[in-house]
């Protein structure tokens, strides 16, 4: 049997190869996810490791005063710089340095600021005594010099020797620099500039203290010792703050921000594999495709073998064996293509300035895990029809034409009805009662049953809507409408799981599409609304808008206000928050923000805070209430004095001069400032004027409200055009599931190809029947998943109106896009499957054997 | 159009000229067809019969430009289709032939009356009404049109097949086993109605058969053994078919 089966596959290599293919692609994926996943972690664990140098930490515990905002925020401080002196007695001490560093802006040769996507900024230290760094060139020295790291100085395109300006906290600063560092690992696209010790103190110390420090070992100390040492003499020293510091290993440390590292990769890692999974369940459609119409061709020789004595069981496991073959080869070959995809990645991401480690690793148990899953959907993808051809009577062989009875669709239309109208009913439910503890879950239980609802009732629906579609062809273009659409509608469970493949990647494409345009509808509309003055000096995050940026663009002549909005990382009543200032004046002149209760003006001048309705419901808080903002400088206790509804305004807003008694001002933030001009100001001179002055500050962009409003709504097309591409492959594989019904059902119609072409039908009306055949399935597939996508997403502006969603956009244009892109992928289908009918001998498919 | 009166034309509708096909090479060449030189006469039924490897469908998937002869000329209705390339060939099936196979002659997907008119669709012509109300008429299908082909009898599958040969007016119908897989009454059913067609419309029509009574409706029995035309039959009765048959088995076995 083991050979029957063996020779089965090899007979018939074309027809599984097919099979192959789909489980290649979503194999490479599942197996690309896992080593991309192991490649940043790796890439990252390099950084770590590379970065923290020193044997012990001396730090202020993390999660008490600490407030992180980001990756490159100043940190805060706690530990006095005297405490270095201290720890220095401890014994087995080398040398202690403070760990300092802080978010700077490098001006490269293009006079545009060095950045690469979303990868931080920083300044750092240089220390001569560090083995792990390589120095080409010289250390700078003094205010006037830097060193940039090596791939950071490609990057930027200057060379040791030239000058560039820097920007810390805004201001710019004209530079030389002397030399260029490299780490022991690559920084993944950090931008890293290097300061002498007494610069970097200057700019990033605050209040004489600092986060943590840096302590190396004498020879041959362990870092368990020091560990001892240095806290045993911290203790004995018995001062405040000393005593409140922690004392952790270099391999503590690692472990820790490795952990944290995981953990946010653990993230992207579940998003990618939603992705895999998907491109594995198109794929396993494709594979039960293969394998029910191989079933059916052979159901003779099925019969034969049964005939000459093989038990059911026997056929059914040489079936299954075939299945194992195909899944073990077409994992394996999509284990190595996912290699291939992170390499190509890797190169993409290199283009982009995001050097990663250059090792692709890949777990034997993630080998294991994607080679199992491939095998796993081909056998669980072949056990129906497996089953049919183990059920085969003997008899058959017998019979001139092997007759295939059609199990009825009844009970398969009556659990797609049941689950689309439970579905249905879920999402009806949702829109119903937003905000309700279980929303989100009732929605997605409820969007997931509708789809696959839709799926099952696919031999009921895609046939009917292939009808309707065929409508005008089978009218005007005779015969080959009529042919093309009977031929699809011939086999509704096969029509409908071609059709199903690409319905699931366009019910996602459709619902995201939706999506998006209603977040940019909504968004720009509140924006449009809420931000009425008339420019806005915006720098992206992590940049500030300096100071003097701010006085220049107020000595302009017709700029009427000037306003920053400064915000910063604090505690609030002890959970972590942010909290803006806001002029009362800004309120009616460059900002209208609607409000729920009291009056935003009046209660900023009472010298109260403003909290956002959805923050103040989710923490309980009323007009009223106090709250207790605690920074690293202080304290202080405020009221509550109304609650608004602003869509641009962040979650608490304080009166002015709240900030400068919580935290440090390098801590201060302020990414926004708004601009009005004064009556009968010339609009044009005015931007002119500010252009100019926000030029050395190559982070600062002037921006009218509808620029503003376009800034923001890109940032929604740079998600989506993400998911685009990785949507884009599951529609890759339904297009093969297209190509494999098409190739299948030309052989299978061979006999009737022949008649056809007996009669007259040309070579090119014959392949214009497999092309039709082909778009009326893949826009059958599409029409059918974007309803279903485009109409579960017009669910969600009525559950999360709440949340910013609050206008139903469908954007029309891209959905009759999507269904042109269905056409051409329709033509493309059939371009193999058709020449391959248009080659079929006459004389081969009419004469008998 | 003429209905009752035959048209005794002295050309012939179909002539081979030393028609020879081999198939294979060296050793295993196979001689299908052996210089056959041959005259159909229009307007009329004429029969090719042969034991099993005699050439009879080699034959007339020559004649039909459904397989390319070796050697030697094959003009149809005034055309040589020996010579013609794959798109005039096509051309030729659309207008000038007509087919009825031994069994899978209906497209599956497509009405009985879709089926019938499909040769006509193919070629992009209007239909003639009358003459597809007549064809129905004589097939005797009239209350089957809409039915599809699972939905109707092999017998009534057949005339649908004939129909449909004769709805675009062809040169010459050729028919392969038409009735190879009916019951008797079914095929005096379908070979009644091809032979009236030869009758009364002046249809000319070759069929290829090895059931001495379907033979027995022809004008003229040509007999193929070994690939080449041995004997003629005017007028055959199944008897006369009978004899013949014999004869010709007895001298291959000597």
């Amino acid at each position: 049997m083991l050979r029957i089966a063996l020779r089965g596959v090899r007979a018939h290599l074309v027809r599984f190869g097919m099979s192959v293919l789909a489980v290649v692609l979503g194999v490479a994926f599942v197996s690309g996810t896992f080593s991309l996943r192991e490649m940043l972690s790796g890439t990252f664990d390099d950084i770590v490791s590379a970065s923290t140098t020193a044997d012990v930490y001396v730090r202020v515990p993390p999660s008490d005063t600490q407030v992180t905002d980001g990756g490159s925020a100043v940190t805060a401080g706690g530990l006095p710089l005297g405490l270095a002196a201290t720890i220095a007695t401890a014994d087995g001490v080398d040398r202690v340095l403070p760990s300092i560093s802080g978010p700077i802006v490098l001006v490269g040769a293009d006079g545009t600021a060095v950045r690469s996507s979303q990868a931080p900024s920083m300044a750092v230290g240089f220390d001569p005594d560090d083995h792990t760094v390589t120095l080409t060139g010289r250390a700078p020295h003094g205010p006037d010099e830097i060193a940039l790291e090596s791939h950071t100085l490609a990057a930027s395109g200057l060379a040791v020797g030239d000058t560039t300006r820097v920007l810390a906290f805004g201001q710019p600063r004209q530079v030389t620099v002397v030399g260029s560092v490299d780490y022991a690992a690559p920084m993944a696209g950090a931008t890293i500039v290097v300061l002498d010790e007494a610069t970097l103190e200057s700019l990033y110390v605050v209040d004489g203290t600092v986060s943590s420090f840096a302590v190396y070992a004498d020879q041959g100390v362990s870092q368990q010792t020091l560990r001892d040492h240095v806290a045993d003499t911290l203790a004995s020293a018995g001062t405040g703050t000393a005593t409140s510091a922690e004392v952790v290993t270099r391999a503590q440390v690692i472990e820790q921000t490795t952990a944290q590292i995981d953990k946010q990769l653990g993230f992207v890692t579940t998003f990618l594999l939603v992705f895999a999974a998907l491109a594995l369940f198109v794929g396993a459609f494709i594979i039960a495709n293969t394998f029910t119409m191989s079933v059916r061709q052979r159901m003779r020789e099925f019969a034969l073998l049964r005939a000459v004595g093989a038990s059911p069981a026997q056929v059914f496991a040489s079936l299954l064996i075939q299945a194992g073959v195909i899944g073990l080869v077409g994992s394996a070959i999509g284990v190595l293509a996912g290699l291939g995809l992170v390499q190509a990645l890797r190169s993409v991401f290199a283009q982009m300035g995001m050097t990663l480690s250059d090792q692709v690793p890949l777990r034997p148990g993630s080998v294991a895990i994607a080679v199992a899953l491939g095998t796993l959907t081909c056998l669980g993808a072949t056990l129906l029809p497996a089953r049919r051809a183990a059920l085969v009577a003997p008899v058959e062989a017998m019979a001139e034409q092997t007759s295939i009875t059609e199990r009825s669709l009844r009970w398969r239309a009556l659990t797609g009805v049941l689950l689309l109208v439970a579905g249905v009913l879920g999402v009806v439910w949702a829109t119903g009662h937003p905000g309700a503890d279980r929303t989100d879950l009732v929605l997605g239980i409820g969007a997931s049953a509708t789809l696959i609802g839709v799926l099952v009732l696919g031999p009921v629906v895609v046939p009917a809507v292939v009808r309707l579609l065929a409508v005008p062809l089978v009218r005007w273009w005779r015969p080959i409408g009529r042919l093309a659409a009977g031929n699809v509608v011939r086999n509704p469970r096969r029509a409908a799981n071609t059709a199903g493949a690409l319905t699931i990647g366009m019910a996602l494409v459709g619902a995201t599409t939706v999506l998006a345009a209603s977040t940019q509808a909504s968004v720009t509309g509140m924006i449009d609304q809420q931000i009425t003055a008339d420019y806005v000096l915006r720098a992206d995050y992590p940049d500030n808008v300096s100071e003097a940026v701010v006085t220049g663009a107020r000595q302009l002549d017709g700029v009427a206000t000037v306003s920053p909005l400064p915000y910063a990382a604090v505690q609030v009543d002890g959970t972590q928050g942010s909290v803006a200032e806001a002029d009362p004046a800004l309120i009616g002149t460059s900002l209208n923000v609607p409000m729920v209760q009291g009056d935003a003006a009046a209660a900023l001048r009472a010298g109260d805070v403003l909290v956002q309705k959805q923050k103040a419901e989710k923490a309980g808080w009323a007009v009223g209430d106090t709250l207790t903002f605690t920074g690293p400088v202080g304290s202080t206790t405020l009221r509550i004095g109304a609650i608004q509804d602003s869509a641009v305004l962040g979650d608490i807003q304080a009166p002015p001069g709240t900030l400068a008694t919580l935290v440090p001002s390098q801590q201060v933030r302020s990414s926004t400032v708004l601009v009005t001009l004064a009556p009968g100001a010339d609009s044009a001179t005015v931007r002119t004027e500010l252009v100019d002055l926000v030029k050395p500050y190559v982070v600062v962009s002037v921006m009218d409200s509808a620029q503003f409003v376009d800034s923001m709504a890109s940032q929604v097309d740079r998600v989506l055009t993400i998911l685009y591409a990785l949507l884009g492959l599951s529609i890759v594989i339904a297009v093969l599931g297209i190509v494999n019904t098409l190739a299948l059902s030309v052989v299978e119609r061979t006999r009737e190809i022949g008649l056809l072409r007996a009669v007259g039908l040309g070579r090119l009306q014959l392949a214009g029947t497999v092309t039709v055949e082909s778009v009326l399935t893949a826009v059958t597939g599409t029409l059918v998943g974007l309803a279903v996508g485009v109409g579960l997403a017009s669910a969600l502006p009525t559950v999360y109106a709440d949340q910013g969603l609050s206008q139903l956009a469908v954007p029309w244009a891209s959905l009759a896009a999507m269904v042109g892109l269905a056409v051409l992928v329709g033509v493309l289908a059939a371009l193999w499957p058709g020449v391959r009918a248009a080659r079929l001998k006459v004389l081969d498919a009419v004469s008998y054997e | 159009m003429s209905l009752s009166e035959p048209a005794p034309a002295p050309t012939p509708i179909a002539t081979t000229r030393s028609l020879t096909k081999v198939y294979g090479s060296g050793g295993t060449a196979v001689r299908a067809l052996d210089g056959v030189d041959l005259d159909l006469v229009r307007g009329e039924l004429t029969a090719v019969m042969g034991p099993s490897g005699s050439g009879k469908s080699t034959l007339m998937h020559c004649l039909a430009g459904l397989d390319r002869p070796t050697s030697g000329t094959v003009v149809v209705d005034g055309e040589e289709v020996s010579a013609m390339g794959e798109r005039a060939l096509t051309r030729l099936r659309r207008t000038r032939l007509g087919f009825v196979f031994q069994a899978f002659n209906l497209v599956p997907t497509l009405t009985a009356a879709e089926n019938i008119r499909l040769p006509l669709d193919i070629a992009r012509r209007p239909v003639d009404q009358q003459l597809f109300d007549d064809v129905v008429a004589a097939v005797g299908l009239g209350d089957r049109l809409d039915h599809r082909p699972n939905q109707l009898s092999g017998g009534q599958q057949q005339r649908v097949a004939c129909a449909r040969a004769l709805i675009s007016r062809p040169a010459v119908v050729f028919a392969d086993e038409p009735t190879g897989n009916l019951d008797s009454k079914s095929a005096g059913e379908v070979l009644g109605f091809l032979r009236r067609s030869v009758d009364e419309r002046g249809q000319s029509v070759v069929m290829v058969t090895h059931d001495p009574r379907a033979a027995s409706y022809a004008h003229r029995v040509l007999f193929l053994a070994d690939g080449r035309i041995v004997e003629e039959l005017r007028a055959p009765t199944q008897d006369s078919v009978l004899a013949t048959l014999g004869r010709i088995t007895a001298e291959e076995t000597h």
